[in-house]
């Protein structure tokens, strides 16, 4: 009987602690939501309105219409698309390497793609954009799609190697006193085994990417390239012609998709940055 | 078998000494391009005069020189060490609270659990700019600045949450906590998974109170992964460079000029580049030291 009331002790603890929690955490997003749905006069309200009704939804149409924020979504998508299909590309290669082979200096190798991971972007940016500069490539979506594929490189290298190494190299040894080459094991037999890695390792580096600031902030300054996380700063500093509820609005369109795939996803989310972080 | 002429048979030891390189050289060359070639030319450029374009300069000290007698260099690094020292500590603590809270529940079956743990970490995968925004939407401090409006209720007067050099400081280190505990929590969360569960058991059997299992137990077993989540959390911090500049730009003044973003301004807004450059040697020093130490944490681990 004690035993019972203790545990519905707990748990009402932990509801209760649950509560606190998540209006911590998204209050801010509740805040932000309705402040995009208030009329003018309701943006300056004291005590504040809560909830906005009748919700204006005109003020989206409005950020839709009269800012580029479509644009900037659009540049984002093809940045972000771009980005991961050459990551995982380069990682896929990089991590079977790794994986597979026995050679000197593989620990350290390995650990010096990790050590790029701790670089700050703005550290390397600068260097970039004199380069860049020099050789007319800034506002140029190739250079700047490559220094991101670089910022998410190493850490799915790592994640796809740690996915390589749980499949038994007995796997490729087969196939290959078979006599298929090792291309042909990497693509018939690897990659479908580890398909969910892959998939992982995509929505990885997606969210990675639409995060992505300093790199485009800095090698492009071009209006019409720019990606959503960028736009909106331009927005924002432009605060004579955009007020609050359409700031409030442009954030919500703009934290939207990460948001979707997130919820939508995060089981493997959680597992990928698990793994990854055990590992090191 | 296969009827077609079949390769000699290679043994499985001469595939495996077979050379990486090619597997590994776009990873090598990206790498190289775009990490070790601009480390190399910003250590360069912090010993020169050059511009921010154009080819013409010489070699020179006087960034170093100019960067430490000014007097905004003190103060931004107290600035970024309060930052980072503060944010670290919160969100380590609160990581740990938020991850045994979400185990605990999980264990039990119940969603809630889910449920936290998704708005916990919506938090960090939202892009730094817009957390930024999102916050001073939070923090205005004119009619429907709604945080002002909930210190009110409490019966203080308004905070000058971002006009204030030192309310700013702690505005954005607030913010940036909010941001960051979800990396701090998955990794506790993680870890507390690979406990081992009759050792657990054991201990509550033999009369350990929950508290006693925490710190005799737990924290013990967990100290590997709680240092490494040390590391990490600092140098992303010291990283921290979009949220800031969203928020508060460095302002006011140059109160909330963190590292990351003095090394823009001084390079973008004041066109010093040596001198940007030097502080950009500054955060790599930072970096490394931090890596290094990292590193050393992962071996003895593995070992």
């Amino acid at each position: 009987m004690g035993q019972v009331s203790a545990e519905k002790l707990t748990r009402i603890g932990l509801y209760a602690a649950y509560t606190v929690i998540i209006v911590f955490f998204l209050f801010p997003l509740f805040w932000v939501l309705s402040m995009s749905l208030k009329s003018v006069p309701q943006l300056f309200e004291t005590p504040p309105v809560w909830f906005p009704f009748p919700p204006q939804f005109s003020n989206y149409t409005y950020v839709l219409t009269n800012t580029p924020i479509v644009r900037y979504l659009f540049n984002s998508a093809l940045i972000v698309l771009l980005t991961v299909f050459f990551a995982l590309l380069v990682a896929t290669l990089a991590a079977y390497g790794f994986s597979r082979f026995t050679f000197r200096y593989k620990k350290p190798s390995l650990m010096a793609v990790l050590v790029f991971q701790m670089i700050s972007p703005v550290v390397i940016s600068i260097p970039l954009y004199r380069l860049f500069a020099n050789f007319h490539l800034l506002n140029n979506y190739a250079s700047v799609i490559l220094v991101y594929v670089a910022v998410v490189l190493p850490f799915i290298t790592w994640f796809l190697k740690g996915y390589f190494d749980t499949i038994p190299y007995q796997v490729d040894e087969a196939a290959i006193v078979d006599g298929a080459t090792r291309w042909q094991v990497l693509v018939r037999i690897l990659l479908p085994i580890c398909a969910p890695g892959i998939a992982t390792a995509a929505i990885l580096a997606s969210v990675l990417s639409w995060s992505q600031f300093v790199i485009p902030f800095i090698l492009l300054d071009n209006r019409t390239m720019f990606p959503v996380s960028v736009g909106l700063v331009n927005l924002q500093s432009n605060s004579d012609t955009i007020t609050t509820h359409y700031l409030s609005a442009a954030s919500i369109i703009a934290i939207a998709p990460v948001i979707a795939v997130f919820v939508l996803l995060q089981r493997y989310i959680v597992s990928a940055l698990t793994s990854g972080a055990i590992k090191g | 078998m296969t009827v077609k002429a079949k390769p000699s048979r290679r043994s499985w030891t001469e595939v495996v000494t077979g050379s990486p390189l090619l597997w590994l050289l776009p990873l090598v060359v990206i790498l190289v391009a775009t990490f070790v070639y601009p480390i190399i030319e910003i250590i360069r450029l912090s010993f020169t005069d050059a511009g921010l374009t154009g080819s013409d300069y010489s070699y020179t000290l006087g960034s170093y020189r100019r960067l430490l007698g000014s007097p905004y260099f003190f103060d931004m690094l107290k600035a970024t060490v309060i930052f980072v020292a503060v944010s670290v500590v919160f969100q380590m603590f609160l990581g740990f609270l938020i991850a045994l809270v979400v185990d605990q529940g999980a264990r039990r079956g119940m969603r809630a659990s889910v449920v936290t743990r998704t708005a916990v970490l919506s938090a960090w995968a939202i892009p730094g700019v817009i957390i930024g925004i999102i916050w001073g939407i939070l923090y205005q401090e004119s009619a429907g600045g709604v945080l002002n409006y909930l210190v009110g209720l409490t019966g203080f007067g308004s905070i000058p949450f971002l006009s204030d050099p030192a309310a700013a400081l702690a505005s954005v280190t607030f913010a940036n906590i909010w941001r960051g505990t979800a990396f701090s929590m998955i990794l506790v969360y993680a870890g507390i998974q690979t406990l081992p569960a009759d050792v657990l058991e054991a201990a509550r059997v033999d009369g350990a109170s929950a508290f006693q299992r925490l710190t005799r137990i737990v924290l013990p077993l967990l100290a590997p992964i709680l240092l490494i989540n040390l590391v990490i959390v600092s140098i992303d911090t010291f990283n921290t460079f979009d949220m800031v500049l969203a928020l508060t730009g460095g302002g006011p003044g140059r109160s909330t000029e963190v590292v990351a973003l003095s090394i823009y301004n001084q390079i973008f807004q004041q066109f010093h580049l040596g001198q940007g450059a030097a502080t950009a040697v500054l955060l790599l020093l930072i970096n490394t030291v931090m890596t290094i130490i990292y590193l050393r944490l992962d071996r003895e681990e593995v070992a």
